[in-house]
């Protein structure tokens, strides 16, 4: 796909590229700073995680990240590119996709038409072609697959399960060809067998060559998946590494436990 | 479906009066308004309750133009419809960077402005007195007037389902729906939402003008008191909810019931506010009882009924059999739970 093309064609002459980055990242909700002066990179290809105590600026950061939220202060380019401030649709277009914290789907839609939705039209007069052709159905169905929904292609989202409406979502994230996704807790309300599986498929997504930035509370699940970690706490980075220098440092405990 | 087209092009030839005709003209023009309105309202789940004043505002263009400019007609129609399209831009620009409860004031303040802009600017509307549309076939009788604008709305009501019908299969429109579920969701997949929601909003605007400035042509009268009128605009929301607002003839159904329901209240109890509320207790009752309106309510009933026809003997059964049980252990058998409680207290 052409995700792992561009990693192996890009990866291999900027072996240690930055994605994602900001410099000053900053953004206040009336007297709370939710992020602080936040500057940090993530490296293209990996796993990344981003940990924090709850009210750390993980979910702000991501949002101001993918254009949600329009930060006070501060910059974010993704591969070189300034994508500050950018409208989502921007942002997603140019191969950032995400999951929302608690899960979204669309309700009333299918659940192929949940993944049809984030087709790209390739120009203005095909903004009114069908909307289900068959490549994209078929491509549509080859992730529905891989999430292992496939049989539920005709049912109405909001009547799957739980851990079936967050397959969902990965799965249109995957339909809008994303170099980098971020998730935001994937493995939150979701059973044990049901994480491991998603785990498999972030390992195997990364083997491929797409990059990730996980945002979860799971320890285990960040400490067993990701290459590296950023901590934040108050709205700043305060630590980062590979998992074993982040287990051992002693201003993240001190950030988890209050001290 | 056939049947029904045929009803609808033979109605002129079948309606025992004029006035009869009236009411079907009525009916038809509220049948372009609503799924006019549908084309926000239903895509997107953006509730306008302003769309009446597109309706006003291709009105009196149309008749502006015919008298002011000495435009022929269907040529002022159209050049009306283009222009309330150009004017739809900013407003819709404004209107829609606010969702919710929050657009439908900001929809609401469109007619308010226009109705006290028309009021007021008499010597250029002619205010409360009215302004007369000439009529677009002199030498026509009466009859035969009513007979051609009969037509003339179902054409454009056929063009505006069509156009409705196409946006609905297309990947624009699925853009569309995705934002009525969920516009951050739809935003992070990469639709541009704002730009898809002006759209479909100038779309919609320019049907409602072109229907606003048929009525004009054809009616021949216009007051901006019933022209840049909340109602208009609530009638609108009323029939496309009542019919069903995912789907293409849910608008036109609504229309079709609503609009002969005022009709009737109308003829039966004159001036009187009965008609509305006629409207608002059909409100109360689609809100409560179908909130997704006729169409979903009606199918959802026969898939039912067919069902318990046709499929699960097992599910009668057992069903039955609870009811066996709950009956025979009530009365004679002494070995139903409740019973041996009460034995034992």
């Amino acid at each position: 796909m052409s995700a792992k093309e561009n990693e192996q064609g890009q990866g291999q002459e900027e072996g240690k590229e930055h994605g994602l980055a900001t410099v000053g990242l900053t953004k206040a909700f009336g007297g709370v700073t939710a992020l602080d002066d936040a500057t940090v990179s993530f490296r293209h290809g990996r796993v990344n995680a981003l940990i924090g105590p709850n009210g750390s600026g993980k979910t702000t950061f991501f949002n101001c990240v993918t254009g949600m939220i329009r930060p006070d202060a501060g910059r974010t380019t993704y591969r070189g590119r300034d994508i500050t401030a950018k409208p989502p649709h921007r942002i997603a277009r140019a191969g950032i996709g995400r999951s929302f914290q608690l899960c979204r789907v669309f309700p009333r839609m299918t659940v192929l038409d949940n993944l049809l939705v984030a087709v790209r039209p390739p120009n203005l007069l095909a903004q009114l072609a069908g909307a289900r052709k068959r490549e994209e159905t078929e491509r549509a169905r080859y992730w529905l697959t891989r999430m292992g929904i496939e049989h539920l292609e005709r049912a109405e989202a909001r009547n799957l399960s739980w851990g079936q409406q967050k397959l969902l979502e990965l799965a249109g994230v995957l339909m809008s060809e994303p170099e980098l996704i971020l998730l935001d807790e994937p493995a939150g309300g979701v059973n044990p067998a049901l994480i491991d599986r998603i785990c498999d498929l972030v390992r195997e997504l990364n083997a491929e060559g797409r990059t990730f930035l996980i945002v979860e509370h799971n320890m285990d699940l960040v400490m067993s998946l990701s290459d590296h970690i950023v901590v934040f706490d108050r709205g700043r980075p305060i630590a980062e590494g590979p998992p074993s220098v982040i287990q051992s440092d002693e201003r993240v405990l001190g950030a988890y436990l209050g001290v | 479906m056939a049947a029904v087209v045929a009803v609808a092009l033979s109605f002129p030839s079948m309606a025992p009066s004029p006035y009869e005709l009236t009411v079907g003209i009525a009916i038809v023009n509220y049948a372009v308004l609503s799924t006019s309105w549908n084309f926000v309202g239903g895509f997107t789940g953006y509730i306008s309750l302003g769309h009446g004043a597109f309706a006003g505002l291709g009105a009196y263009t149309t008749a502006l133009l015919v008298t002011k400019a000495d435009l022929p007609s269907f040529a002022a129609l159209f050049v009306s419809a283009a222009l309330v399209a150009v004017l739809a831009v900013p407003v819709g620009y404004a209107a829609l960077r606010v969702r919710g409860a929050s657009f439908v004031i900001v929809s609401i303040a469109l007619v308010l402005i226009m109705l006290l802009v028309f009021q007021s600017w008499s010597s250029f509307t002619g205010g409360s007195r009215g302004l007369v549309v000439p009529r677009p076939f002199p030498g026509m009788l009466r009859s035969e007037h009513h007979e051609v604008f009969y037509f003339l709305f179902l054409a454009l009501l056929a063009v505006a389902l069509l156009t409705w019908w196409i946006i609905d299969r297309s990947r624009f429109g699925m853009g569309l729906k995705a934002i009525r579920e969920d516009e951050d969701k739809a935003q992070s997949l990469g639709t541009p939402t704002y730009t898809y929601k002006l759209v479909v909003f100038v779309v919609s605007a320019t049907f409602t003008a072109l229907a606003g400035g048929l009525y004009g042509l054809w009616f021949g009268d216009l007051d901006p008191v019933f022209q840049f009128s909340i109602l208009s605009g609530a009638y609108m929301v009323l029939m496309a909810l009542l019919g069903g607002v995912r789907h293409l003839y849910g608008p036109l159904l609504g229309a079709v019931i609503v609009g002969y329901g005022l009709e009737y209240s109308k003829l039966e109890y004159g001036d009187t506010p009965l008609h509305l509320v006629f409207a608002g207790l059909l409100l109360g009752v689609v809100v409560m009882f179908m909130p997704d309106g006729v169409i979903p309510a009606a199918t959802g009933l026969i898939a039912r009924v067919f069902k318990t026809g046709e499929t699960s003997i097992r599910e009668v059964t057992a069903a039955e059999l609870r009811e066996e049980r709950g009956q025979g252990g009530a009365e004679p058998a002494p070995g139903s739970p409740g019973q041996k409680r009460e034995v034992k207290q």
